[in-house]
């Protein structure tokens, strides 16, 4: 009989599992909050722990982690700033990932979302949600404290300049991470993707020191992660390579339509 | 009376002092409106410790109330301290960004144009269940004097109740819209109406759309270069079932074009032009019925 595979701790945070799969590599974050599922993702329970399935078709932190990207992430313990929260998919695994200790500021101003981001919130421990536009960071400067990351999934005309002046406001200048998950396609079609993301990159570089950023095709087309940790800021990376880097398989077309489902529920 | 505990509370206060916490804040109080136990816990301080505050309105207020000399603080040395602050009182903290979280999203949808939205979209939820439950009905066989029966009667009565509901939403629906838009409503119905301001995402977005945009509102189909859907959510307008299937692309055409003007008197002039756009829209109506009157 064949064992399963076995969940391994992630070496960027202890609450990240990772399953090696024959034809991929699983994710999983160990819940803070108490079941049932939070958007129809798999639970399971492993050696005492809770753990939630973070599935890159339904997340672009975990299409990121698929396609390769290592740090930053959100560590045990940290305060993070979620813009553009929607109903909680992602938020949920960010307060996963910093832990019963840590905390999430989740800022969504669409009412309908948030009315769901509200309930979630309610049985989430750590998940703080505001109803604001996070393009106005003065809106929430009550409730927000300087954080340790910041995690920007807005996809709007300006969503660079916004990552770039909510940092301003409440990023720790020394060690705060700031991601974002670059949508090109809502930067208009005047200029190519590369374009885009070059043009985010510069607004960028003067907070935070960049990564490489990285591309999260198949699940989620023209968007791209990218981010870095605040301190000195250094030069800015290479030029990203239009190939993928290695990571772990392209998922098969199939594989790519089965999670593609419609999530309405009403 | 610790002031640290009492700060996340306080959603304007900016005060910066050894033993007082900062917060941020977004707008200043004026000298009456400081709290009470604010003012006690900085009074409790030694008269050594320096205050400052970060802006001209603040630091008068608390001058005032305190009778001390309360300096301005850069926004420099505000994120230094801030940065320093340990990690902000757990449970309080939390329950209080949960209350204000509820009382702003029931602020905001408690404003009459989300309020005819919610019940726009719950019209239409409600309606497409009870035309899915009468379909199911007419497919569906009771065999007599089988357990099947008895469930076809249990499912019979609450379908009735479903249908008693439905028309009290819609006559809600339709008060809500005459009173939210009077003259969209009297062109195009409540329920048109309504649907429409839920589809724009309000009364004043609605009213700012171009006509060729509001005929085209709620279109399934994209417009294409051959031929692209003709109107959207004004196939439901009133009267819109007189004219001939094959001229309603010309009718919606018209009444978009009517729609907006209402829309605009609804949300900005608040003029009564309802007689006047219903006579066009009647008119207009006879036009495309040509001979068959």
């Amino acid at each position: 009989m064949r064992r399963p595979a076995p969940y391994q701790p992630g070496a960027e945070s202890p609450r990240l599992w990772r399953r090696l799969r024959t034809d991929r590599e699983e994710f999983w974050t160990e819940a803070v909050g108490p079941p049932p599922s939070v958007h129809g993702e798999r639970w399971t329970s492993f050696d005492g722990r809770a753990l939630r399935a973070f599935e890159p078709p339904r997340s672009k932190l975990a299409a990121a982690l698929a396609a390769g990207w290592t740090a930053p992430l959100p560590r045990v313990g940290e305060r993070w700033l979620y813009l553009g929260a929607a109903s909680g998919t992602t938020a949920s695994h960010v307060a996963d990932l910093v832990g019963p200790a840590g905390r999430v500021y989740a800022v969504e101003r669409s009412l309908r979302p948030f009315a769901r981001l509200l309930k979630l919130a309610e049985r989430w421990p750590n998940l703080l949600p505001i109803l604001a536009d996070a393009r106005e960071p003065d809106q929430y400067a009550d409730r927000v404290p300087v954080v340790e990351g910041i995690y920007a999934d807005v996809a709007q005309p300006g969503q660079a300049e916004l990552a770039e002046a909510n940092a301003q406001r409440y990023l720790d200048p020394t060690a705060g991470a700031l991601l974002l998950a670059l949508k090109t396609s809502s930067l208009g079609r005047a200029a190519s993707r590369t374009a885009h993301l070059h043009s985010a990159l510069s607004a960028l570089e003067g907070t935070v020191r960049l990564e490489e950023p990285i591309r999260l095709d198949p699940f989620y087309r023209s968007h791209y992660l990218v981010g870095g940790r605040a301190g000195t800021p250094g030069a800015r990376p290479a030029a990203p390579s239009a190939r993928r880097r290695d990571g772990p398989p392209r998922p098969s077309f199939e594989r790519r339509r089965r999670f593609r489902r419609s999530d309405r529920r009403d | 009376m610790d002031a640290a505990r009492l700060l996340p509370r306080l959603d304007t206060i900016y005060l910066l002092a050894p033993g007082v916490r900062p917060r941020a804040f977004p707008r200043s109080p004026r000298a009456a409106e400081l709290p009470i136990a604010l003012l006690e816990a900085v009074r409790a301080l030694p008269t050594t410790t320096p205050l400052q505050a970060a802006d001209r309105t603040l630091a008068a207020a608390l001058a005032s109330a305190l009778g001390r000399r309360v300096a301005l603080e850069s926004p420099a040395g505000w994120r230094e301290d801030l940065r320093s602050l340990p990690s902000v009182t757990g449970e309080n903290e939390r329950a209080w960004i949960l209350g204000r979280a509820r009382s702003d999203l029931e602020a905001a949808l408690r404003a009459p144009g989300e309020l005819l939205a919610s019940l726009a979209r719950e019209e239409e939820r409600i309606e497409r269940t009870v035309g899915r439950e009468e379909r199911a009905a007419e497919a569906f066989v009771a065999v007599p004097g089988t357990s099947l029966s008895a469930h076809a009667e249990a499912w019979q009565r609450a379908r009735a109740l479903l249908a008693v509901e439905h028309a009290a939403l819609r006559a809600r629906l339709d008060a809500e819209a005459s009173r939210v838009a009077p003259n969209l409503s009297a062109l195009v119905g409540g329920r048109t109406a309504a649907r429409l301001i839920a589809a724009a995402g309000g009364l004043p977005p609605l009213a700012r759309m171009p006509g060729a945009r509001l005929q085209l509102l709620g279109a399934r189909r994209r417009p294409s270069a051959g031929r692209g859907p003709r109107h959207g959510l004004l196939y439901l307008a009133d009267r819109a079932e007189e004219v001939p299937a094959d001229r309603r692309g010309a009718f919606a055409r018209s009444v978009a074009a009517l729609a907006v003007i209402a829309a605009r008197a609804d949300a900005w002039t608040h003029a009564d032009l309802s007689g006047r756009l219903v006579a066009r829209r009647d008119a207009r109506v006879r036009a495309l019925r040509g001979g068959r009157r």
